[in-house]
């Protein structure tokens, strides 16, 4: 009984760490691939989607900075999750499903703003994740 | 009891707005707890145990992923070219005195402290700062992320401030997965807390400073929108921590001075647009706070901080 009971714990365990490791590999395999220049601010956010569920960042951008969103997935139809951009008061600003695929999206804003992004896939699901990076826009850097 | 409490906050968060709930915490605290918060010794932050949740620990983290990152700041001030003000920071010595909850708070302090030194240049300063953190990091066993050989490296790069930002970053995200890990969120949040406070008090005494820079003003009104996702993040949690408790109180008395601000353009019209990949967005000019009405701040931030930060 015993033994059934540790079997079945270890199977429970494995597979467990089975369905985190494709999604804790999201982060470094993204980073890599996709901040270029920006510096990435050292924090990231990940959710399991299923089924239409979305996830929510709330996210300080300055003035004055260029920053980079990189929303990353492993999803059941292969797409990378689409973004929707909130201002603070929930007003859609802007879906980037409207303005096709792709890989990282670089943002810029006329004054400080707490935005709020949701991460969304629109069909299939899966891992997401969001990291985000940050720069001095290059015309500022190359007057430096 | 506890179960029953968190069913309870469960309950009314499904169905109750989230001003509404807001306003709830808001009474219970005034009916409870009283109106105005005063510094009570016994509810030092220091060493204490937290906490019970009434919502799952991926939304606190989604609230306090809100405020901006010792890093960020940084860069943003370095953008900004603010001057360096030795006077508002936190006494480097002072961080072998921390334990607990505190510690944590101070850890964010001083991450932050360090930032803003190294992004006006101050290296011998920011180095100092790096010192405390590892002192106070190897309360937490997470000493080897800033360790000495690392600090070492960081000095060697100091000349190379984007080289710095981005080890830091790296270590910042290093120390936030590890207290997850460890199953320190408590400690996580109060760190975050502890850093969002610092950065707060620093451009509060920025703009008193030089109460022409726009952008520092801009910073400070936008806390109306960051303090009621820290405020939910605390009000979820009076169920077992005082410190908790305390520190909601003084977060409620930033809010109150905020809230008899008024801030023009509520709903700004903004316009996005967006060109090979690139998307800015156009904020329609809202009415402005003057330094004075933002300077107001102050004080009710001081007093939070020095909750952290007395020894």
């Amino acid at each position: 009984m015993n033994q059934r009971f540790f079997l079945g714990y270890i199977l429970l365990l494995g597979g467990y760490r089975l369905a985190q490791t494709p999604c804790k590999q999201l982060i470094p395999t993204c980073r890599e691939a996709y901040m270029e220049d920006f510096q990435w601010d050292g924090r990231y956010w990940r959710a399991e989607l299923y089924g239409g569920e979305t996830a929510e960042i709330y996210y300080t951008f300055f003035r004055g900075l260029r920053y980079r969103l990189i929303p990353c997935g492993s999803s059941s139809t292969q797409s990378p999750p689409h973004l929707r951009i909130y201002n603070a008061n929930r007003t859609l600003l802007l879906d980037t499903r409207q303005q096709g695929e792709r890989r990282h999206w670089d943002l810029e804003l006329s004054s400080t703003q707490l935005l709020v992004i949701e991460l969304y896939y629109p069909t299939g699901e899966g891992c997401a994740a969001l990291l985000v990076g940050h720069r001095v826009p290059m015309v500022e850097a190359s007057a430096r | 009891m506890e179960s029953y409490m968190v069913f309870v906050a469960n309950t009314a968060r499904k169905i109750l707005p989230v001003g509404i709930l807001d306003r709830v915490i808001l009474l219970c605290l005034i009916v409870g707890v009283g109106c105005s918060p005063s510094v009570d010794n016994s509810a030092s932050v220091e060493g204490e145990e937290d906490s019970v949740y009434a919502i799952p620990w991926e939304e606190i983290e989604v609230y306090m992923k809100a405020a901006p990152s010792p890093v960020q700041v940084a860069l943003w001030l370095r953008q900004e070219k603010v001057p360096f003000l030795r006077e508002p920071l936190h006494d480097p010595t002072l961080s072998g005195r921390y334990t607990g909850l505190q510690g944590a708070a101070n850890l964010g302090i001083y991450l932050t402290d360090m930032a803003y030194a190294h992004a006006t240049s101050n290296y011998q300063e920011a180095y100092e700062y790096l010192s405390s953190v590892n002192r106070l990091a190897a309360r937490y066993g997470i000493d080897d992320i800033f360790s000495l050989e690392r600090i070492r490296a960081l000095e060697r790069l100091q000349d190379k401030p984007d080289s710095v930002q981005r080890l830091m970053s790296q270590y910042y995200s290093e120390v936030q997965a590890r207290l997850e890990e460890m199953g320190q969120q408590p400690m996580l949040r109060h760190m975050i807390l502890g850093g969002w406070i610092e950065s707060l008090h620093i451009t509060l005494a920025l703009l008193e400073r030089d109460s022409s820079r726009q952008p520092l003003a801009e910073m400070i009104a936008l806390q109306k929108n960051l303090l009621p996702l820290f405020i939910k993040v605390y009000g979820v949690d009076t169920a077992s921590s005082v410190a908790s408790r305390q520190v909601l109180m003084y977060l409620v008395e930033v809010q109150r001075v905020l809230n008899n601000l008024t801030i023009g353009g509520e709903e700004m019209k903004a316009t996005p647009q967006v060109q090979k990949g690139l998307i800015q967005i156009q904020f329609q000019e809202g009415a402005r706070l003057s330094a004075t009405q933002l300077l107001s701040l102050k004080q009710p931030v001081a007093r939070l901080r020095e909750f952290l930060i007395k020894v």
